[in-house]
């Protein structure tokens, strides 16, 4: 498995500070995610499951251990470059002001995509579709759409640009079933095409997931199948 | 009664007791009142006091001397108190931008400032105490309040943005592209206050440069040409002083790697 996986973790270690005191939050985690992987993490509140999804993302300060991409070292690879191919969806979606269509095409904005032609009217329309957002006009002022609408503009942005591993920190917090069962479709249209997927989650489990990963104590223990997840007693908000 | 010296009435011993009567009589009404303003009030009198009758002092001995070493070194010690205040008005940005706040002051300051006097004035000799020193003490004040505006703005609003900036981040952005709603903005409310006081210039107020000018017995038209120099200088300074502020100091809230620190991942307590 080490030799086909696309994204690979070792001994991350991470100091976060909560209330004046540094805290082990990853305690030497490791993680391998293979082509067509969907890995799911669960685990009580506050024990760093989004610090995890940034760890991976190159997003937190001060992390050690190692990562690697398609088995390049991320030393050799920029950060920009990097987060570009390892894109993280954070929990909260981040609407940038502007029409639907502009916030879909913020990341040709990007000196990173500079020279990438930004998706055309039709393809963002057709993306749309794909997750029940049927109704909402590409010229849509993007502040005016609901949480649940805003998180699936969220995903498609990032999903748009085409990354090899997706990182989503509960990315069915803010949808309904119906909503679920659209972006859960993308997602695997996503790893059969060769790409891996980590998510946090909560309990609800929606039978996608090929890995499943419990963090607790700074470490992260892989579930064998058939075994439930353990319930947190966490709530969605 | 009263004195004049080349058309200016001379304000003497009397005519300051006069004026600071009135103040003594605000003092009276806040005590009456309870305004709780007493204090506040008679330490700035004697501020104003202090501090302008140095002033007046100091500039004399300058005028005097004739030193382009002391004009400079004056300048030099203007953005120097301007830098300082500049880091306190902005408790909002990390620590250690002393430097930055110096350099953007101190070239934004001596740029302008020499440019007016060099290039549009053309005074002789170049470091002309009387043009150099109050023009200084113009560009400087008036663009520190909004460089201070700009550099606090920013990094409260880069807080206040700390999703937005992770998501586009996480999307590949640079610090600079992750920063910049924040930068834009920034730079706009630097300046607004200035643009406001170019606006209402001649309209709402007499603009103090050109009040003093006439008050010296200047013709009023003589006068509306130095404070429209004055009020373009201020303006070119506050934009080119907030922009080299905000370039040089906005990547002291990401890390090397270009993640931005949030609360959690600062090593400072601010």
């Amino acid at each position: 498995m080490a030799q086909t996986a696309l994204l690979v973790a070792r001994d991350l270690v991470a100091l976060l500070r909560v209330d004046g005191r540094n805290a082990r939050v990853l305690d030497g985690v490791s993680l391998a995610l293979a082509p067509g992987s969907i890995a799911d993490i669960t685990g009580p509140s506050g024990s760093g499951k989004t610090t995890l999804l940034r760890a991976l993302a190159r997003l937190l300060p001060e992390v050690t251990g190692s990562l690697t991409l398609g088995s390049v070292p991320a030393e050799n690879i920029t950060p920009t470059a990097w987060r570009a191919a390892v894109a993280l969806l954070p929990q909260k979606p981040a609407i940038f002001s502007g029409s639907v269509a502009e916030n879909l095409r913020v990341p040709w904005t990007l000196k990173e995509r500079h020279g990438q032609q930004p998706p055309t009217d039709e393809v963002l329309a057709a993306a749309l579709v794909s997750v029940g957002l049927d109704d909402v006009a590409l010229d849509r002022d993007a502040a005016r759409l609901s949480v649940g609408q805003q998180a699936r503009v969220a995903l498609l942005r990032v999903l748009l640009t085409g990354p090899r591993v997706l990182l989503l920190d509960e990315p069915d917090a803010a949808l309904d079933d119906a909503s679920s069962d659209a972006v859960g479709a993308l997602l695997r249209d996503f790893v059969e095409a060769g790409g891996a997927i980590a998510r946090v989650r909560h309990h609800r489990s929606d039978g996608l997931a090929t890995q499943r990963y419990v963090l607790e104590g700074g470490t992260l223990d892989a579930l064998p199948a058939g075994v439930p997840e353990p319930e947190f007693g966490e709530v969605s908000l | 009664m009263t004195d004049t010296v080349g058309g200016v009435i001379l304000i003497g011993p009397w005519q300051l007791a006069t004026a600071t009567l009135f103040v003594v009589f605000v003092g009276v009404l806040s005590i009456r009142l309870s305004l709780g303003i007493t204090k506040d009030l008679a330490i700035a009198t004697v501020r104003t006091y202090v501090q302008l009758l140095a002033l007046g002092f100091v500039l004399r001995l300058v005028f005097g001397i004739d030193s382009p070493w002391l004009v400079v070194g004056l300048v030099l010690l203007m953005v120097l108190a301007a830098a300082r205040i500049l880091v306190k008005r902005s408790p909002d940005a990390p620590p250690g931008i002393f430097g930055s706040a110096f350099v953007s002051m101190a070239l934004t300051g001596f740029l302008i400032t020499f440019s007016v006097t060099g290039v549009i004035i053309q005074v002789e000799p170049w470091y002309l105490p009387q043009y150099v020193i109050p023009l200084a003490g113009m560009v400087i004040g008036n663009s520190m309040n909004g460089i201070a505006l700009a550099l606090e703005r920013m990094f409260a609003d880069l807080d206040r943005r700390e999703d937005e900036v992770l998501a586009l981040t996480a999307l590949g952005a640079t610090p600079w592209e992750a920063a910049h709603p924040a930068i834009r903005d920034a730079l706009r409310a630097g300046l607004i206050p200035t643009i406001n006081s170019m606006a209402a210039a001649g309209i709402v107020f007499i603009p103090g440069m050109m009040s003093g000018q006439i008050l010296a017995g200047a013709d009023p038209v003589t006068a509306t040409g130095y404070q429209i120099v004055v009020m373009l200088m201020v303006a070119a300074a506050t934009a080119l002083g907030s922009v080299m502020a905000l370039v040089l100091t906005y990547r002291r809230r990401f890390s090397a790697d270009g993640v931005f620190l949030e609360k959690g991942f600062r090593d400072d307590a601010r």
